[in-house]
């Protein structure tokens, strides 16, 4: 009988799981299925029909005219700053992580601490000094411009992220490597970096995925088409089609498309570097 | 080949008091000592001084006659196998093995001969392309073996090289390090453990460490020596405790004559003992210990009537070759004895045995727990 009662009480639960599951689940999803869907209609059939209605006829049109149109430069300019800038977080913050992981150094501590402090700091308090000093340097309006600052802002999250993940590789590995020969530089490279490899993904797709829909700083630092990514591209299009709709979700569609690609790819690494740590293994 | 001394070296982290105290020691070249002792005595960190690991906080440490105090790690020629086994998970097994050997910038073709000879004297050759993860628990330590042995060293370090396997392997393994050790005589080891069969197994030479307050007062050195004079010669009730298993038994009593010929002892149930010990440390009346080996017990025939002890059997082990009678002194409840008796021997639970204690096996203790020297050991074990 109280055998009985504990299974149904489990049962309960899961349906409830399931269901707030499903909820979230629609949340998430039916935007995007709004934007794929309305991305095919024509400019009459989006004002004609109901939101939710599939479109009559599959139309093209509007993904051919945004290809048209100065979205590869856009695109282009995405690619150099979002990989440059990851490919820079991953090896400076793996460097420094594994600098507060094991090595030993005066105010170690109180820099790690300081490093972790600056996740709170509010992009937007930054963006005027950030905008003079871009433009000081000469850097006002150019896909560099960018770097430095998505660098800066990635650094934290993903020294923070990397010290935990590589205080768990065994000190063993770095005594076993000291004795045959590494020095400090050797270690990291030959032993930390590799065996950091979840970590480092980890960080990097949670960075590409950031930067790729950065605004603001690629707002402020760039003006003209030639240089600026394509979250402005969005922006740009929604000046160029104010009123069609469709034009607007295809350039939508098109920017998420390679973020989706790199998510499903590496989900599964990233929930596995964000979980190390919390687990004893 | 590579000698060890350590001089007065002492070890004490920030702000707390010394792990290791007054160590001084001299380890031969090709010698095999054992750092025994039980947890929390120093003798990994001692170990781990010798490696260059730990810095050391007083003291002179040298290899070869050369002094290392400062000399980095990869440049004492040690090789040091890890309790873990320390195997890069990202690396094959060629690749683990050849890895110190790549950092000393040898060509190819040597590291490739050397790996593939290092691989061979431990049956790896079938397994150098796995990685460490396809690997048994026996099969990583051979790997973490080769990789201390390829480097041919001046000195092998065993950190607990044999804590994390069974106990068939454990043995397989003892074995193969004992012969590798002899392969590589040139080499010195120094190997850390916390089983004494092991030790007592292995070494030329034991170093048995203590913890806490008599490492405050005496040094954590306890006692070095041959396997056979530890066991044989404890300098203190630590020591004679710690070597040897079952321990040895402790009775308490009174001296009732002692001289350079021997000591009598009353126990406090009134029977009367001799040890072959030199007793001229002590007088009539005072207090002492006797010591005795399980192993030194027997039965007593029924008519005997000196030279026993009289204890109830409590509990009796029976494992084939030996039976492990665990009993009380007769007046003493608190007071057990353990007896290693022949393996089809006759006793219940509950009878009072005479157990016959012989005088050349006796150890006795004096009031600070040292022992007296022993008369006739050195002809009887010979």
């Amino acid at each position: 009988m109280i055998a009985l009662r504990i299974r149904e009480h489990a049962l309960a639960k899961r349906g409830v799981s399931y269901m707030l599951a499903l909820v979230w689940l629609a949340v998430t999803t039916l935007p995007f299925l709004f934007i794929i869907v309305t991305s095919f209609k024509s400019q009459e059939e989006s004002f004609s029909s109901s939101v939710w209605d599939l479109p009559q006829r599959i139309d093209l049109s509007q993904y051919e005219s945004v290809l048209h149109g100065a979205f590869f430069v856009y695109l282009r300019n995405s690619f150099f700053v979002v990989g440059l800038s990851v490919l820079l977080i991953v090896l400076l913050s793996s460097m420094a992580a594994y600098a507060f992981a094991r090595l030993d150094f005066p105010f170690g501590k109180t820099l790690f601490g300081l490093v972790v402090a600056a996740m709170i700091v509010p992009i937007h308090a930054t963006l005027v000094p950030i905008y003079l000093l871009i433009r000081n340097i000469g850097l006002y309006d150019t896909a560099f411009a960018l770097v430095g600052p998505y660098v800066a802002f990635g650094l934290p999250i993903s020294i923070f992220i990397l010290t935990e993940f590589m205080r768990q590789i065994p000190r063993e590995l770095e005594e076993a490597a000291c004795l045959d020969g590494c020095g400090p530089l050797k270690i990291f490279w030959r032993i930390y970096f590799p065996l950091s490899t979840p970590g480092l993904a980890t960080v990097a797709i949670y960075n590409a995925v950031a930067l790729w829909n950065e605004f603001i700083f690629a707002y402020v630092l760039t003006s003209t088409p030639a240089h600026r990514t394509l979250p402005l591209a969005i922006w740009d299009f929604q000046g160029q089609y104010t009123s069609n709709v469709p034009g607007m979700l295809a350039v939508v569609t098109m920017t998420s498309l390679p973020l989706i690609a790199v998510y499903a790819f590496g989900q599964e690494r990233v929930i596995k570097g964000m979980m190390a740590g919390s687990l004893k293994g | 080949m590579a000698s060890i001394s350590l001089r007065n070296v002492h070890k004490a982290y920030q702000g707390n008091s010394a792990v290791v105290r007054n160590v001084d020691l001299d380890i031969g070249a090709s010698e095999f000592c054992v750092f025994l002792g039980p947890s929390g005595c120093g003798k990994s960190t001692l170990l781990r001084m010798i490696a260059g690991l730990e810095a050391i906080t007083a003291g002179e440490l040298s290899i070869d006659g050369q002094v290392v105090n400062d000399v980095h790690p990869s440049k004492r020629r040690v090789a040091m196998v890890f309790q873990s086994y320390a195997l890069y998970p990202h690396m094959s097994v060629y690749e683990n093995i050849a890895f110190g050997l790549r950092q000393a910038k040898l060509d190819g073709l040597t590291i490739d001969r050397k790996v593939r000879r290092a691989a061979t004297s431990l049956q790896l050759d079938q397994l150098l392309d796995r990685k460490p993860a396809a690997l048994s628990g026996g099969q990583r330590q051979r790997v973490a073996i080769g990789r201390a042995i390829v480097r041919e060293p001046g000195v092998f370090l065993f950190d607990e090289p044999l804590s994390n396997l069974d106990a068939a392997l454990r043995i397989q393994t003892r074995t193969e390090i004992a012969r590798l050790h002899r392969e590589f005589n040139q080499a010195s080891a120094v190997y850390v453990t916390h089983d004494q069969t092991e030790a007592m197994a292995l070494a030329d030479k034991i170093v048995l460490l203590h913890a806490g307050a008599d490492m405050e007062r005496d040094g954590s050195i306890a006692q070095v020596g041959s396997p056979l004079d530890l066991y044989h010669r404890p300098k203190n009730r630590f020591v004679a405790g710690f070597i040897g298993s079952p321990r040895m038994n402790f009775v308490k009593g009174t001296v009732l004559e002692a001289n350079a010929g021997g000591v009598s002892l009353r126990l406090a149930s009134g029977e009367v003992l001799a040890a072959s010990v030199d007793g001229r440390g002590l007088r009539a009346g005072d207090d002492a210990t006797l010591g005795i080996r399980p192993e030194h017990l027997a039965i007593a025939g029924g008519e005997a009537t000196g030279q026993i002890v009289r204890a109830q059997a409590r509990l009796i082990e029976r494992f084939g070759e030996c039976t492990y009678l665990h009993a009380a002194l007769a007046d003493q409840a608190d007071a057990h004895v353990v007896a290693k008796l022949s393996g089809d021997v006759n006793v219940e639970r509950g009878r009072t045995i005479a157990l016959w204690a012989p005088p050349h096996a006796c150890h006795v203790f004096d009031g600070d727990g040292l022992a007296l020297p022993r008369l006739d050991v050195a002809e009887r074990s010979a």
